[in-house]
């Protein structure tokens, strides 16, 4: 378990403490706590005709969403979406761990004018735009496109291999976009470690694995940890990739609730399936959350 | 005496010894960290590459030409475009890194009454789907408007409308808590006795903080302001919702682009947008050189 | 620290160009809310140095988004560019002004057929931009049996080599037509007969795209397609082995019109603006740039040949076309059936 020192040291708030906070409390209140109660009230609602919000209270979205309403029964479509969403986020945070972590490491233990450096070259190729860079892996990926030709050319494979439209491809291009925002937060824990600690457990005998194991791990944690969320949570929401890689044959959450909003135009229930999605979250957040602070 | 072994030729190990530990472990990360960078690079070759594509569809190639490096030149609302999506960007930036700064400092700093409930409201931007944040913004700053408008006309001429302030306020809000993440992550297994230090000797709490702490957390403020930069220019959704015609995004453009084809002008602005970033850093480092 | 420092001064600068930036844009004389890509610059350019007018553009990329914003407020915007069910949506709610035809004099360009639309007979709140229809492209190259229709498409031939429109209304309709239903009966009833044909054709679906359907079959990842006509006229000017043609059951025709929502400050300059597009000269480049179905019979006498022979553009013969009428609370449950069908 995670040994807290930092709780010793914490007290309660004065007025200093209270002012400094003020401003993250209000942006929260404004623009988080406002707009979300607004969509929780929605989330009651019913749409009319043209497509507005009428104010009638139900609870027919939630139902819909839990209910199917054929049989009657829990269980709805929705429920086999975000779990395939979830699948999807939970194969790409693994693959951005494990392929992330020793490029964290190389940049958290390189000569200190480097880092920077090597940290924003892994940043830049995201700060060109979204669509170019998927649409540069379509190339890569298609049936007549790049690699298949390589593949061919090299006469590695005699007919073109189907990359694209898999859930392999839409794997892919969410390692691809979430890769740096684990790299990042991670270099962050592991750019504070003591060389002296590392150096210490090789003295005492252990090898790297161990010294992996017991040493290094547990202290990056912090950083992994961060890493996960950071990518586990956005990429159940996260749909243009699986649109555009996945060819759009098996919907994701966010797919559902984005068409809410613009095909079906059924506002309140795209405001129901995202306070369900949101309050899953937060629950989870909070009771994992109330298992640290219980050390 | 002149011992043999204290001469400064061969070392006395023997040759066939793996090496150390550590070793072994650097010399695995910067092997896989190249074949990491080629990962993350070879599509951007390959977008420059068809930034030279003579045909106006992305994926059919049909021939060199340096025709959309001119005509971007000429192109003013991709590049009023480009000009938008980096001061949106920018300011994003500076402000997610406050309130991420400060928050995760104070979060970890005291024990507020409130704390698990404060966390789980930051946490909440980095959850909620896009389109539900860019209707719900829309909503508040519609239904601000009016009383802010009419309060606004006792003082000033200008007026509160969808545009950059609205899209600033929107995107800062969803990047922040990724900074507050990170910072956290560092702050986890702090000394807690720096700052005591700090302030033993002398130190204001304000002077503790900005020449202890901040240093300190200085890795993690710069990976949560690359990732909410990075997050601010590829924004879409969120942006549509909360843009007004005179803040349109360079992602805007793109997205509304796909329909008709993505031409490769998007092209020769992402690589001239990657080289002209290259060599500021590039420059940034020999400044740097030059004053150590 | 040096990259600290470089963004700080980069957001420094940016803070100060902003406001700058805000304060030396003069408040535009139009504020132009189509879809991206749909009108080209020269002619809005052509337009302000005519009229002096400036014209502040936003796009959008869905009817759906325009509406949620134009819904919700917040912006006021002078023109927009509904398609026909949506313009019927807005007429219906009174959320559009009526023209003062009397400032739109060109108006008598239009080709007949443009002129007493269903979901606008009088023509009194909208005025066509352009045409299409949604059908069938074939690469000729790689599927030599004929298709004539959505029978033939789906008959499970070409299994997984085809990509349609990401679009849960069109694809029901499609089931419709195929029933010999309109493509506005959409009923319970009608949609419980749709579920079958369906679950039938949905599987042998390999791409979902809206976007950018011409992607996938300019990569040789799909053979067959059904896509919007603009799509199938970009391919055919590609490469001519892209064939296009209406299916031999129903077609959906779509009608992009400008309209002028309830409330817009500036009225007059946006009769103005449908007036000086309704020219012509000026139709014909909005042609060149899109070629969809132009309504505006002069501008027809000034295409070219090559124009007017591309099938997707202009299709031959009679078919059998509708435009969509607005469903209201049933695109509630085609979202439905399609989600329910697709997620399983």
């Amino acid at each position: 378990m995670l040994l807290n020192p930092a709780t010793a040291n914490q007290r309660r708030p004065g007025f200093l403490g209270w002012l400094l906070m003020t401003p993250m409390v209000l942006w929260l209140v404004a623009f988080v706590v406002v707009p979300t109660a607004i969509l929780l009230v929605y989330s009651f609602c019913q749409r009319d005709e043209l497509g507005q919000v009428v104010y009638h209270f139900s609870w027919e979205n939630y139902r819909r969403i839990f209910i199917d309403s054929d049989t009657g029964h829990f269980g709805t479509v929705y429920w086999t979406i975000t779990l395939r969403s979830i699948i999807y986020a939970t194969f790409t945070t693994g693959a951005c761990l494990l392929l992330g972590y020793p490029v964290a490491w190389f940049i958290g233990r390189a000569p200190e004018r480097r880092r920077n450096l090597l940290l924003t070259l892994v940043m830049v190729p995201f700060w060109t735009s979204f669509l170019v860079r998927t649409y540069a892996w379509i190339i890569i990926l298609s049936t007549d496109g790049l690699l298949n030709s390589f593949l061919q050319y090299t006469h590695l494979i005699s007919e073109p291999f189907e990359m694209l439209y898999t859930p392999g491809a839409v794997v892919l291009g969410l390692i691809y976009n979430y890769l740096p925002f684990f790299i990042l937060p991670v270099y962050g824990s592991i750019e504070k470690l003591d060389g002296s600690l590392i150096e210490a457990s090789f003295d005492l005998g252990a090898g790297p694995l161990r010294t992996f194991q017991r040493v290094i791990l547990p202290l990056t944690w912090p950083g992994i940890v961060a890493g996960i969320l950071i990518v586990f949570i956005p990429a159940i929401g996260m749909f243009a990739i699986t649109q555009l890689m996945g060819g759009g044959i098996k919907p994701t959450i966010g797919e559902v609730i984005q068409n809410q909003f613009l095909q079906a135009r059924d506002w309140p229930f795209g405001a129901a399936l995202g306070m369900t999605l949101m309050i899953l979250f937060a629950a989870v957040y909070w009771f994992t959350a109330r298992r640290q602070q219980a050390v | 005496m002149h011992h043999p072994r204290m001469s400064s030729a061969a070392p006395a190990r023997p040759r066939f010894r793996l090496p150390s530990g550590m070793r072994l472990i650097n010399t695995l990360c910067s092997g896989w960290t190249a074949l990491i960078f080629v990962f993350l690079y070879l599509p951007i070759l390959l977008l420059v590459a068809y930034s030279f594509n003579a045909s106006d569809l992305a994926v059919v190639w049909a021939g060199f030409t340096f025709d959309w490096y001119a005509k971007l030149w000429h192109n003013g609302p991709l590049i009023d475009a480009l000009e938008n999506s980096l001061i949106i960007a920018s300011i994003t930036t500076l402000l997610s890194v406050l309130l991420g700064t400060s928050g995760a400092w104070l979060l970890h700093r005291y024990r507020f009454p409130m704390l698990k409930t404060l966390t789980t409201l930051v946490f909440v931007p980095m959850v909620i789907p896009e389109i539900i944040m860019g209707v719900s913004l829309l909503i508040f700053f519609t239904v601000l408007a009016d009383p802010l408008n009419n309060l606004l006309a006792h003082f000033t001429d200008s007026e509160f409308g969808l545009g950059f302030a609205t899209v600033i306020i929107a995107h800062t809000t969803f990047c922040f808590p990724f900074v507050l993440v990170a910072v956290q992550a560092r702050l986890a297994d702090v000394d807690p006795f720096l700052e005591e230090a700090a302030l033993d000797l002398g130190a204001t709490p304000f002077k503790a903080f900005l020449l202890v702490m901040v240093p300190f957390l200085l890795p993690a403020i710069v990976s949560g302001a690359l990732m909410a930069f990075t997050l601010s220019m590829d924004e879409y959704i969120v942006t549509l919702f909360t843009t007004g015609p005179e803040s349109q995004t360079l992602t805007l453009k793109v997205f509304g682009m796909a329909k008709k084809g993505l031409d490769p002008s998007l092209n020769a602005i992402s690589t001239v947008f990657i080289l002209a970033t290259v060599i500021l850093v590039v420059l940034a480092e020999m400044v740097r050189k030059i004053n150590r | 620290m040096k990259l600290i420092r470089l963004l700080l001064a980069c957001a420094f600068v940016g803070f100060l160009a902003a406001p700058l930036h805000a304060a030396s844009r003069k408040k535009a004389g139009l504020n132009l809310f189509c879809w991206s890509e749909y009108v080209p610059q020269e002619v809005i350019d052509g337009f302000t140095k005519e009229t002096g007018i400036k014209v502040s553009v936003e796009n959008y990329a869905s009817n759906e988004e325009m509406l949620a914003k134009l819904l919700a407020g917040g912006a006021h915007y002078d023109l927009i560019q509904p398609s026909e069910y949506t313009t019927e949506a807005l007429i219906k709610a009174g959320k559009l002004e009526e023209l003062n035809l009397a400032n739109i004099p060109n108006i008598k360009n239009l080709a007949p057929e443009f002129t007493k639309l269903p979901h606008d007979p009088e023509g009194k709140y909208s005025v066509p931009w352009m045409a299409g229809s949604v059908g069938i492209v074939v690469n000729t190259a790689k599927v030599k049996t004929p298709v004539k229709g959505y029978g033939d498409l789906f008959d499970g031939t070409h299994k997984k080599r085809i990509v349609v429109l990401n679009d849960n209304r069109e694809i029901v309709s499609w089931a419709l037509s195929f029933l010999d239903h309109s493509v506005n009966d959409i009923t319970p009833e009608t949609l419980e007969q749709c579920k079958p044909v369906l679950e039938k054709w949905l599987p042998q679906v390999k791409v979902y795209d809206s976007d950018s359907p011409k992607t996938e079959l300019l990569n040789g990842d799909v053979d067959l397609g059904i896509v919007w006509s603009g799509e199938a006229a970009i391919l055919f000017k590609k490469n001519k082995k892209f064939q296009y043609l209406l299916p031999s059951e129903h077609a959906h025709r779509f009608i992009d019109s400008l309209a002028i929502p309830k409330g817009a400050t500036n009225k007059e300059n946006a009769e103005k603006f449908i007036n000086y597009i309704l020219r012509p000269e000026v139709s014909v480049k909005i042609s060149e740039a899109f070629p969809y179905t132009n309504p505006n019979a002069e501008a027809r006498k000034l295409l070219t040949k090559a124009q007017l022979a591309n099938p997707a553009s202009y299709p031959p013969g009679d078919p059998k076309l509708e435009t969509f009428s607005d469903i209201g609370k049933m695109a509630k449950d085609i979202d439905k059936l399609v989600t329910d069908l697709k997620g399983q």
